[in-house]
């Protein structure tokens, strides 16, 4: 109240407050939609059946095929940002580069949908199995770390790791719950359409 | 326009999730589902999935495939009725699904189940070593027996399937074999039915009222308590078997 002259040492303090001011409303809207997607995934009672595909002979396969094409594009996602950083040996960042990154995380979050659509209408979050717990809580926070990332990627002013920090969170957060359904399902009953 | 295009990115996929969501529902068969998941609404976990991992996505093949086209008719060359009590499981041909046939002296049920809404139960006579079942819906199924196997067509909800599947093994897995459980839901029947392999994957389908025409997944079975749960109501699973007579 009386301002004292005590000094609450300005420097540091600056950039971190302004950093953290930034991400909060992100973060906080990314842990609600992962918050809502989990709530909604337990609390709706799995039908067990939700539109399919046609052309595959399974909502499993459809899922699991979906969940591949867009883990091979979240691994473009992963190359075309280490170009874009310049992390590539003797590669420069040809000017194509952004668009390539753009459009394939895109095209990977449109193809991600439908699945996490089909999982939360028809199975629901459940926890029967490791792999099956994991893959609940791993594909809600997947959600919820996308929307962050989206949220601060038109954001200035943020130190240079957030946004690669949030881009290996995404990515690994993709790569787990596929592991855990995808590639789970292709080597439990083959690779088939 | 640029800083908003991961907003745009964001607000279409949610938009396209909204969509299907929306699909999804109006798909479902609306008068199957109001008991089911007003029954299932409560927070005790709804394990209808149990079964999605194992069942409603899992029947694909894995194995038996080639085995099943065997035609039923082909007669064995010494019809070695070893035992007129048996049990067989295995996947149908093509993987889709699952079969189990109990055999218990003249009478024998069997069970076919895609771990959703292909299923169905049958009762039948054994002739010889023929077997012909039929069940609700036209569900029937036609086979020949022989020591260690059953080989035949079965046909559900309009889906044909072949299958040559093998006795079940006691020393594989004690839990193999098929299993029911009914309750009544807010009035309705529903009747629940598992296969469970000597791998221990399971697939299992509710059939919801007593037409039998609509089925769903069912939650997974616990086999160590032979319970399963659907929200708040636990079903008590039995065993359908013809070597103890159990549900016969």
């Amino acid at each position: 109240m009386t301002a004292p002259p005590t000094q609450p040492i300005p420097l540091p303090r600056k950039p971190a407050a302004s950093t953290a001011s930034l991400l909060i409303v992100p973060s906080l809207i990314g842990a609600l939609v992962a918050l809502a997607l989990g709530i909604y995934g337990r609390v709706h009672s799995p039908t067990g059946i939700a539109i399919n595909i046609a052309g595959f002979s399974s909502p499993g396969t459809v899922k699991s095929w979906l969940a591949t094409g867009a883990t091979v594009f979240a691994i473009v996602q992963v190359g075309s940002a280490l170009v874009m950083y310049g992390k590539v040996p003797r590669v420069t960042a040809p000017e194509w580069i952004g668009g390539l990154h753009k459009w394939s995380g895109r095209i990977a979050f449109l193809l991600a949908v439908p699945v996490a659509i089909h999982c939360l209408y028809a199975l629901g979050f459940q926890q029967y199995s490791t792999r099956v717990l994991i893959h609940s809580v791993f594909g809600c926070l997947f959600f919820g770390a996308f929307t962050v990332k989206m949220l601060i990627l038109p954001k200035r002013g943020l130190p240079g790791w957030v946004l690669p920090v949030a881009g290996a969170v995404v990515f690994t957060l993709l790569v787990v719950i596929w592991l855990t359904s995808a590639y789970w399902f292709f080597s439990t009953f083959g690779i088939k359409a | 326009m640029k800083r908003n295009t991961p907003l745009i990115t964001l607000l279409v996929g949610a938009a396209l999730g909204v969509v299907l969501l929306v699909a999804s529902m109006l798909t479902t068969p609306s008068s199957a589902l109001p008991n089911y998941s007003a029954a299932a609404a409560s927070s005790a976990a709804p394990a209808s999935s149990a079964a999605p991992a194992e069942s409603s996505e899992a029947p694909e093949p894995a194995e038996s495939s080639a085995a099943a086209s065997a035609p039923a008719a082909a007669p064995s060359p010494a019809p070695t009725r070893t035992t007129p009590t048996a049990d067989f499981t295995g996947r149908v041909g093509g993987g889709g699904g699952s079969v189990a046939v109990a055999v218990h002296g003249d009478k024998a049920i069997a069970y076919v189940c895609n771990g959703s809404t292909v299923e169905g139960w049958m009762r039948g006579k054994v002739e010889g070593d023929k077997l012909v079942l039929t069940g609700k819906n036209q569900t029937h199924l036609t086979a020949s027996y022989h020591a260690g196997k059953v080989t035949g067509d079965v046909e559900a909800h309009g889906t044909d399937y072949s299958f040559s599947v093998p006795t079940v093994s006691k020393s594989s897995s004690k839990s193999s074999g098929l299993y029911q459980a009914t309750a009544v839901v807010q009035g309705k029947t529903i009747k629940a039915g598992w296969i469970v392999l000597g791998d221990g994957t399971q697939v299992g389908s509710v059939e919801i009222g007593e037409s039998g025409e609509k089925a769903v997944t069912a939650p997974k079975l616990d086999v160590a308590t032979m319970t399963a749960r659907i929200g708040n109501v636990v079903l008590h699973a039995v065993p359908v078997s013809g070597v103890t007579g159990s549900g016969f």
